[in-house]
């Protein structure tokens, strides 16, 4: 006997009915609760997920250090031998909610049995921080560049030590840099750079590659040079893109350049012209136009050598097969000159918007600049730098001229398709429109009309139908008397 | 994240170090620690190829694709060592004190104040999708998925960004 077991149900039947269902439920909760595994206490201390070059030797640590970029602590893994490695941590969204499953590989059999055999664990953040190479160069240059930001007016850099450029840099967490704020919390940099040899020669060496030095005494004194980082950061462009003399040489083995999701965003589609769906069925038509002309000359031809054939009559038939054979030879021409004309238009509309070798490279270069820029380099100095590039006195200057070229001739493109698109919706809208007001505007009276006669009854449709011509109007009868 | 200095506590040997496979599973678990016995609900098996896996987790079909990490790098798995974190903060604060003053460390690096103790380590990494397969980049797709992207795409870019000569950090160059 089937029998639901809703609220209802259960509520006209308040006798044993619900009572049986109940330890039902009872019965089903804790079948479900005597699990045969109980789930293990949850740690609170979850494991994290890193991926370390292996290069970084035991002594590396861990330290936070301000964000040159963003002004804000961050961390970085030192090590005495292998630099400096910046920790990015990967999460993504919130819509798309993840949590890692940390199962241990079986060991093999040589492996010491002596070790208890690892658990599988679950961890709840997604995160995974990942250790990436780290120039310390772009820790430096806020200090270097450190006196353009307080007063851009008197622009005067001095040869400074080390130390004293050190001395510039913000500790983490005490917001940019103030001048009496600086003693106080000294920057962990410098703590660091105190108490390693190796990584204070690492960053000297990294100072030289951007600045101008003068020998003073024991100790060597750096000035900030734009054009030398200008160059060094060019370098490191033309790295990202493989432009450089090894992108054949590369350790992967294929070429190297932009990853695939930059180069999909911000080369191809930043290059992609406009739908070019306008001009390719116009050179279609034309081709056709062109042929069918072509025949008819050559029809005319014919009748013409027939004439002539029909004039010489008998005399030679020779002549007819000649001129027959010219006209459809001038035809053939014709129609090959025809295709090939719409060969050409054909190509000219695509070369005018496909981008050529040179301009991809150009954007692919410019795209890792301004990646470098906006993410290691403060604003103040990408601008500086910017204005250095526009300059073009650089030794290793890129000319983006046909890259800027090319863009203006796309923005227009862009801009003549946008606006030919624009007047195509609003026409079809407004056709649509109207149509759409006049289909409203019958529907509106059919539906009065329909509630018009829906609301008489039988009589007034009735009297409706009887001839009143020559009656009185009702409305007589109810006129004040004249007077 | 805690500002203190932090240090890679490893194994004694490489070789001794477990290895592990992290599975980043489609869904967020509201459970931090271990879940024995782990047979009795995940159990991936791998296709006839061996670069896409395939399980079941509460009745759902999960694909999984096996990311190596890049030459070079080496994934962990570490934890925070639990004496120094259980610390209250004004600890932390003496702890920072004590290490400035007793600042000649070995080794030419600052003392670590706490360390993170390495539990596993692992090689690959299995991102599982429900249903399908995470995209890649290089399937065409316009985004991927940012693990993806993260081991397959910046730890190259970040290298050819951040590369310098390395004639210069040699020492003597003085």
């Amino acid at each position: 006997m089937a029998r639901t077991r809703s609220s209802k149900g259960a509520s006209a039947t308040k006798g044993g009915d619900q009572k049986k269902s109940s330890t039902s439920t009872t019965t089903s909760s804790s079948a479900s609760s005597s699990s045969v595994y109980a789930l293990p206490e949850t740690s609170n201390n979850p494991p994290k997920l890193f991926i370390l070059p292996k290069s970084a030797s035991p002594s590396a640590r861990v330290i936070t250090l301000q964000h040159p970029r963003y002004h804000r602590p961050a961390r970085f893994l030192v090590c005495p031998k292998a630099g400096f490695f910046e920790f990015t941590a990967v999460s993504p969204p919130n819509s798309a909610p993840r949590s890692w499953l940390l199962q241990p590989v079986p060991p093999a059999a040589a492996a010491n049995p002596d070790r208890a055999a690892q658990t599988t664990q679950i961890t709840q953040s997604p995160a995974l921080y990942l250790a990436t190479p780290y120039d310390p160069l772009f820790l430096l240059l806020p200090a270097l560049f450190a006196g353009d930001a307080s007063d851009a007016k008197s622009k005067k850099r001095m040869f400074l030590s080390l130390d004293d450029h050190l001395d510039a840099i913000p500790a983490p967490g005490s917001g940019p840099a103030s001048d009496d704020g600086a003693d106080n919390a000294s920057s962990p940099l410098a703590a660091l750079l105190a108490s390693s040899t190796a990584l204070r020669r690492l960053v000297e060496s990294r100072m030289r590659a951007v600045c101008d030095v003068v020998r003073a005494g024991d100790d060597d004194m750096f000035r900030a040079n734009e054009g030398k980082l200008l160059a060094e950061l060019l370098g490191k462009a033309r790295r990202m893109v493989g432009a450089d003399g090894d992108a054949t040489a590369s350790p992967g083995g294929k070429k190297r350049r932009l990853p695939a999701s930059m180069e999909e965003r911000f080369v191809r589609r930043a290059l992609e012209a406009p739908v070019l769906g306008v001009r390719v069925p116009r050179g279609g038509p034309s081709a056709t136009t062109t042929t069918t002309t072509t025949t008819t000359t050559t029809t005319t031809e014919e009748g013409s050598g027939g004439e002539g054939g029909e004039e010489s009559q008998a005399s030679d038939s020779s002549v007819d097969t000649a001129a027959s054979s010219e006209s459809t030879a001038t035809a053939v021409s014709a129609v090959t000159a025809a295709t090939s004309v719409a060969a050409a238009e054909d190509e000219a509309v695509t070369s005018a918007i496909a981008a050529s070798d040179t301009v991809v490279s150009l954007q692919r270069m410019r795209v890792a600049f301004d990646f470098i820029l906006s993410s290691c380099v403060t604003p103040a100095v990408a601008e500086l730098l910017r204005a250095e590039l526009a300059k073009g006195t650089a030794a290793e200057a890129v000319d983006f001229a046909p890259l800027d070229d090319y863009l203006a001739l796309l923005a227009k493109l862009r801009q003549e398709a946008a606006a030919a698109r624009a007047n195509d919706f609003s026409r079809k809208r407004e056709a649509d429109e109207e149509a759409d007001e006049r289909a409203e505007k019958k529907r509106k009276k059919e539906a009065e009309e329909k509630a018009k006669k829906q609301n008489m009854s039988r009589g007034v449709k009735n009297l409706m139908k009887v001839d009143t011509k020559g009656m009185k109007k009702m409305s007589d009868f109810f006129k004040p008397k004249a007077a | 994240m805690t500002q203190s200095i932090l240090r890679f506590d490893e194994p004694a040997s490489q070789a001794d170090a477990p290895k592990t496979t992290p599975h980043l599973l489609p869904c967020r678990v509201h459970h931090d620690g271990p879940v024995e016995p782990v047979e009795s609900f995940w159990e991936p098996k791998p296709s006839q190829d061996g670069t896409t896996f395939t399980a079941y987790f509460r009745g759902r079909k999960l694909c999984g694709k096996n990311i190596k990490l890049p030459q070079g790098y080496r994934g962990v798995v570490a934890v925070p060592s639990p004496d120094e974190t259980a610390e209250a903060p004004e600890n932390v604060k003496k702890v920072q004190v004590i290490d400035l003053e007793a600042a000649e460390p070995e080794g030419g690096m600052p003392e670590a104040q706490s360390s993170l103790q390495v539990q596993a380590e692992f090689d690959e990494m299995l991102i599982w999708g429900h249903d399908v397969a995470v995209d890649s980049a290089d399937a065409g797709g316009g985004v991927a998925d940012p693990y993806m992207r993260a081991v397959g795409e910046w730890l190259a870019v970040a290298e050819r960004i951040h590369s310098y000569p390395a004639s210069d950090t040699q020492p003597g160059g003085k």
